[in-house]
């Protein structure tokens, strides 16, 4: 009897060993997650590109614990059913240590229940819905970056010490969880700024729209003070190309929440209201205050003709918090991590990035602090830069732990918005 | 009252977009009587070598005024260059077959002409906009247009009437003509059908090789164009009646306007319009607003 119950203690010893402390494997295999194709490759190459380049730096310095990095990339333009069902293939192979997913809110949203189910660890890099932790927890999806509470709440409290006096307010975003986040978000935080707010347009064209012009027109006939758009991708840059020569950014103050995405690629005329939905922007005075990240930023403009957009750098932020965790689990772990392992080092990680720093909270939401500015022309380079920037501190947008969201919105008062640093604080 | 004129000026060049995707698909159902799925590779490869004409000419220091007669040439090359070669090769074999056959051969070549899209061109977006950026603006009832929305439907306004001339007052028209009334008989009449049909189907070629190219100056290209464009061509086409080159031009109008004024009212709705559009329209008359149970008429 007791030998059965040996057999029987080895066997389920062997089918639970992927989770505990194992032997070093011979690479850590990463899935990561991006749009690679299609109208949001313009987003998601450059975060492509990052996981491409940090890895290489991270490897060329002996990788992570002496173990090389080999990343699976799986392009999210496939449509959610593909994705789920890559994300499935990759989690069974037992030399993936982790998942980098995803870009797509929607994709994040349908691939953290599974990443649960199946026990892998999964770090967002971009997908900032403040719905993927409200009201269920995620125990092995982490957040080492914003939600969209934070960064929308930043451009209200932005305009709302730049503009006082902005009260017609005409939004533009896309037609699914992450526009209409944003609206609400944002809408709520200007009324709780100043209650003579008032939208006079709303409008949620369907993602890959190719032609805005009806959308311009009907903004234009709104008459608003203020346009607010979280477009991206291609989205972005067909709306600034029709909307800037429809005259829409001299006759309203434009805000563009993803606006720096595009500032390589499309003229922005200056005084546009832009941000980098967190602290990641290439130039930032702490980016550029870091030699890593100028020899990150050097490289990268080498070899893909760009600087690194800030899904760029979210996404090289996102896997050096990957190497912070796996580093914290191998210290705390007997042999090498397994996924439990690295899913507990996740928690309460802290760690410098590249333009910052992040705080994983104990709800696995991440604390970033929020950069926003206007273009201004640029003495050292041929497309426009940030300026007359402030840099929000996390703690200070953040709504606390087990609070909801919304319902913390609703208590902002203009006081809050005064009391927060002020545009060009940030030098 | 204010708000007529922007509707108006929005619907129209809304719908004059939306009548280059729908003329070409409904001429070639009109005379092939193939429902030609890869109608929407067309347009996306006219795009392409649009933009990547107009982008080789920019980066040479031509003249932006230029850009206008390589949307022209763009078209014709894609026209000239697959046309012939396509209808020989696939379209040809589908004459007379059933239609869920040439809907599976076309479908093929679509998805075909979708993988080398992104071989040749790449999975990013492209843009050139000379075209657009040379002809500027105009303010009309205190809203500022570009002056290309208006040449797109100009534009249209001469494509329905070539056409119109083309079938009525020329040779090569009656030519058609006959051939669409009877094959047969206009073999036995010394017509040369299989010309007639390859040319036809050059010319559907054109028309959405034409539309892509005059869509790339205010969206640009990316993959997924093709497939976008097929299925708002198919609605519109069924709208107006499959074969009917004016009810493909009245239900681009119908379904512009409708989008357009979904925008201003209901603008959730926006995306539905033209299949809700359809829906009525093949409710109350099956065969479309031009459309007759057996007639065949172009």
């Amino acid at each position: 009897m007791w030998k059965l119950a040996a057999t029987l203690a080895v066997g389920l010893g062997v089918i639970a060993g992927p989770a505990a402390a194992q032997d070093r494997p011979e690479r850590i295999g990463m899935g990561i997650f991006t749009f690679t194709s299609g109208p949001a490759a313009a987003y998601g190459m450059p975060g492509r590109n990052a996981a491409e380049l940090i890895i290489e730096q991270i490897n060329e310095a002996g990788g992570i614990g002496g173990v090389p990095i080999a990343p699976t990339y799986v392009d999210e333009a496939q449509g959610g059913e593909g994705v789920v069902s890559e994300f499935r293939r990759l989690a069974g192979d037992q030399s993936i240590g982790v998942m980098v997913a995803a870009l797509s809110s929607g994709n994040c949203m349908a691939l953290a229940p599974i990443a649960d189910q199946l026990e892998v660890p999964m770090v967002t890099w971009n997908c900032d819905t403040h719905q993927l932790f409200l009201g269920e927890e995620h125990p092995y999806v982490f957040r080492p970056n914003s939600s969209t509470v934070p960064e929308f709440i930043s451009y209200a409290a932005y305009l709302a010490q730049k503009s006082p006096d902005a009260t017609r307010i005409a939004i533009i975003n896309p037609d699914y969880a992450f526009g209409h986040d944003a609206a609400q978000i944002f809408t709520g935080a200007m009324k709780a700024f100043n209650p003579d707010v008032e939208v006079v347009a709303e409008l949620f064209p369907k993602l890959g729209t190719a032609s805005f012009n009806t959308e311009i027109s009907r903004i234009a006939a709104a008459r608003p003070d203020v346009i607010f758009s979280n477009l991206w991708g291609a989205d972005l840059e067909n709306f600034v190309r029709q909307a800037q020569a429809r005259g829409l950014f001299r006759s309203s103050q434009v805000v563009l929440a993803l606006g720096e995405s595009v500032l390589q690629r499309v003229e922005l005329p200056e005084g546009v209201i832009v941000g980098v939905l967190g602290d990641g922007w290439w130039m930032s005075p702490d980016a550029q205050a870091n030699e890593r990240t100028k020899e990150f930023v050097s490289a990268y403009r080498e070899r893909f003709g760009e600087y690194p957009v800030f899904p760029a750098m979210k996404m090289a932020n996102t896997i050096l918090a990957v190497q912070a965790a796996y580093e914290k689990a191998i210290e705390a772990s007997d042999g090498w991590p397994g996924r439990a392992d690295l899913r507990e080092a996740f928690a309460g990680l802290e760690l410098e990035t590249l333009t910052g720093t992040v705080t994983v909270r104990e709800d696995h939401d991440g604390l970033v602090d929020q950069l926003v500015g206007v273009t201004v022309a640029s003495d050292e380079h041929d497309f426009p830069v940030i300026g007359e920037m402030v840099r929000y501190p996390a703690d200070q947008v953040t709504p606390p732990v087990g609070e909801d969201p919304m319902a913390w919105i609703g208590t902002l008062t203009p006081d809050f918005a005064a009391s927060l640093p002020k545009p060009g604080s940030y030098e | 009252m204010d708000i007529i004129i922007p509707l108006l000026v929005d619907g129209l060049a809304a719908a004059s977009l939306i009548f280059f995707i729908a003329v070409g698909l409904t001429l070639v159902f009109s005379v092939l009587r193939v429902l030609n799925v890869a109608h929407g590779s067309f347009y996306s490869i006219g795009a392409y070598v649009a933009v990547s004409i107009g982008g080789w000419a920019a980066s040479a220091g031509l003249s932006p005024w230029l850009s206008f007669p390589i949307l022209l040439i763009s078209a014709a090359l894609v026209a000239a260059l697959l046309g012939p070669f396509i209808e020989a090769t696939f379209i040809r074999y589908t004459y007379g077959k059933p239609e869920a056959l040439q809907i599976l051969v076309t479908f093929a070549l679509f998805l075909i002409f979708e993988d080398l899209q992104k071989l040749v061109f790449g999975v990013q977006a492209h843009y050139q906009d000379a075209a657009m950026q040379v002809l500027g603006v105009s303010e009309i009832g205190g809203i500022i247009y570009l002056n290309y929305q208006l040449l797109l439907i100009a534009l249209a306004v001469v494509v329905v009437v070539s056409l119109r001339l083309l079938m009525r007052h020329t040779r090569l028209g009656k030519l058609i003509l006959a051939v669409v009334a009877d094959p047969e008989v206009s073999v036995t009449l010394g017509i040369n059908a299989r010309q007639v049909y390859s040319i036809a189907f050059t010319i559907g070629v054109f028309l959405a090789a034409l539309g892509g190219a005059l869509a790339t100056p205010t969206s640009g290209v990316a993959p997924g164009l093709g497939a976008e464009a097929i299925v708002l061509g198919f609605a519109v086409a069924a709208i107006g009646g499959l074969g009917q080159i004016e009810g493909a031009a009245l239900a681009a109008v119908i379904v512009g306007l409708s989008r357009v004024i979904a925008i201003y009212y209901a603008p959730a709705f926006e995306p539905v319009m033209p299949y809700l559009v359809m829906l009525v329209v093949l409710l109350v008359r099956p065969y479309g607003l031009f459309g007759t149970a057996q007639a065949r008429r172009i």
